[in-house]
């Protein structure tokens, strides 16, 4: 009896995975179907051929393509020669395919690259129409022409910049540490309890870093006001985040040899954390700490214009005032600013490994 | 009788069968070599000894205990009393010589002992005899990536031998190096398993070091055990079987 049993698991296993693919695909051709529908109908028939520029969105049309693409998508995929089951390798392999793959696989480009030139309003006109010209001329040459009167004032709110991106950076060490390592499948992979951690982490990470800096300033400026501090915690926030899906990255993607060495000596968890994971993380967590400073710098700088303090605050007041000659200065200081931390990030990481 | 493996499966998830029913025993003081090419379940056959891998079915009986299953504490204990030998080594790079022989006796060290990496002076004593058994004590102080692939090997030896195993696995320990050093690190097994009775058994590729230190060889085809015996007694034919008709032996010496 026994000796039947691993060719029936191996048989579950390959009906398991092709019934998963085939969900797969049939979701996929549902929703490629859904949005050819979509694009050709509201895009190019009625914005583009009709001129028919504020159709009107309603649930029932909505209704009526999400019906026909689910039938038709459900019967395609099922046909076994849709794209979606060519995507997933479940189709069969005949000329119908071929041709069905390449034609709508052509036709599904064509379609959004179409349908994007309408939707972004390209207009050679407009870019080089006189008066716009002559405006863009105006700015150029002021921004090239700085006013000197007030570099102290800008000095100082640049420090204050690069300060807020410092400890941004190094107040999410810590933090970002242990959520780097509960984030990191090859860890938590051998227990369900661990796997639940690291799915719910995953997605708590992805939410947050989706959301950008800009919108959690305006978030925090609204919360303590205006100032450093929101745009620290905004850019402390987005660094937690982003940085401990690229540490976690990094430990999925260490050598598994000494793990697995260390692991075959009888050692506990934290053991072979210690000896086989972390030996090999030090360098890449350092370089990515040092270079997620320098990417700070250059978000503070946008932060400010929401209100999240140093130089970027005052850009945006003398930009609305249209005092170009201030704003020219300070765009300058920026553009070194940004280049010499690059330029420091660089070698700093160059000398560590 | 120290290992007994009946009738052993193990299908990965990718729907890979590496091993189809293997049987085999061991005794105690063997030196047992596994053959066969790439592919046809020598590294899963060792990794369900020490269960790195849990097998799909059958059962692995060591030291008379069932260990088929085992989980937690009780898996740490199996595996502290079987040691390991990789085919990369698998050191850890930026550590001293003598950090990776003592990383051998994680099991026994308790860990906050192990995190702080303050280590008593019988452990040091321990691994610097360790370092000793492989001839390179002198290294201890330097970077374990600073070694050449011999000494490295050496090294993931002595960190095998900290666990004084009663078993020793070697995953093709000599896979990555030249045929001199080759030879010298199966002269340290052949030490290891006559002057200590360390029951060995190791995964090889060249049929001139198989008949010069096994004392039994198995071979693997396709998960399949097809050839059990004498290494003297695998002629031109079981060659053949075992490794193809397009194969021919080559020497090392």
């Amino acid at each position: 009896m026994s000796a039947s049993l691993p060719h029936e698991i191996i048989k579950k296993q390959k009906a398991k995975e092709f019934r998963i693919n085939q969900l797969r695909a049939i979701s996929l051709d549902i929703f490629f179907i859904f949005y050819s529908i979509l694009v050709v109908h509201r895009t190019i028939l009625n914005r583009f051929l009709f001129e028919n520029k504020n159709l009107p969105f309603t649930w029932g049309d909505t209704a009526i393509i999400a019906v026909i693409s689910i039938v038709a998508g459900t019967a395609w995929a099922l046909s076994g020669t849709s794209l979606s089951c060519k995507l997933f390798g479940i189709a069969k392999d005949n000329k119908t395919t071929k041709w069905t793959v390449e034609i709508f696989g052509w036709f599904l480009f064509n379609i959004t690259f179409i349908s994007g030139w309408i939707v972004t309003k390209i207009s050679i006109v407009d870019l080089f129409s006189p008066d716009g010209l002559a405006g863009a001329g105006r700015i150029f040459g002021a921004l090239f022409t700085p006013n000197m009167e007030i570099f102290d004032e800008a000095l100082f709110a640049i420090i204050e910049t690069i300060y807020i991106a410092l400890i941004a950076t190094i107040v999410s060490i810590p933090v970002t540490l242990i959520f780097s390592f509960l984030a990191a499948r090859n860890l938590m992979e051998d227990s369900k309890t661990g796997l639940v951690v690291y799915n719910v982490l995953r997605v708590i990470l992805n939410f947050t870093r989706s959301i950008e800096p800009l919108i959690w300033a305006i978030i925090f400026s609204v919360w303590i006001g205006i100032g450093p501090y929101a745009g620290m915690l905004s850019l402390l926030i987005h660094t937690i985040a982003s940085n401990a899906k690229l540490y976690s990255e990094a430990i999925e993607s260490i050598e598994p040899g000494p793990v697995e060495a260390i692991t075959a000596t009888g050692a506990n968890k934290f053991q072979v954390i210690w000896y086989a994971v972390v030996p090999q993380i030090v360098l890449p967590f350092l370089s990515f700490t040092i270079y997620r400073w320098d990417i700070n710098v250059r978000m503070a700088t946008i932060i400010g214009l929401v209100g999240g303090g140093g130089i970027g605050t005052m850009l945006i007041q003398y930009q609305g005032l249209a005092r170009w000659h201030e704003v020219g200065l300070i765009v300058i200081m920026i553009a070194i600013v940004v280049w010499v931390m690059d330029f420091i990030s660089a070698k700093i990481r160059a000398a560590i490994y | 009788m120290i290992l007994k493996i009946e009738n052993l499966h193990k299908i990965y998830p990718n729907g890979t069968h590496a091993l189809q029913g293997i049987d085999l025993t061991l005794n105690e003081g063997e030196f047992l070599v596994v053959i066969g090419l790439s592919g046809s379940g020598k590294s899963t056959l060792l990794r369900c000894v020490n269960r790195l891998i849990e097998p799909t079915s059958g059962k692995v009986l060591f030291d008379g205990q069932d260990v088929t299953h085992v989980h937690g504490a009780e898996l740490r204990e199996l595996k502290k009393k079987i040691g390991m030998v990789f085919q990369q080594f698998n050191l850890i790079k930026r550590r001293s010589v003598l950090l990776n022989v003592i990383s051998g006796k994680l099991g026994s060290l308790g860990t906050l002992e192990s995190l702080t990496e303050t280590f008593s002076q019988d452990v040091i004593d321990e691994a610097m005899e360790c370092l000793r058994t492989v001839g390179i004590e002198e290294k201890a102080g330097i970077r374990a990536d600073a070694l050449s692939g011999g000494q490295q090997q050496r090294v993931a030896i002595a960190r095998s031998l900290m666990q004084r195993p009663k078993l020793l696995l070697a995953d093709e320990p000599v896979a990555s190096l030249d045929p001199a050093t080759s030879n010298s690190i199966m002269q340290y097994f052949e030490k290891i398993n006559k002057e200590m009775g360390t029951t060995i058994i190791c995964n090889l590729h060249f049929l001139s070091l198989v008949r010069r230190y096994a004392t039994r060889v198995v071979a693997l085809k396709q998960g399949n055990l097809i050839y059990e015996g004498k290494p003297e007694d695998i002629d031109e034919k079981w060659f053949k079987t075992i490794y193809g008709d397009e194969a021919e032996e080559v020497e090392i010496r």
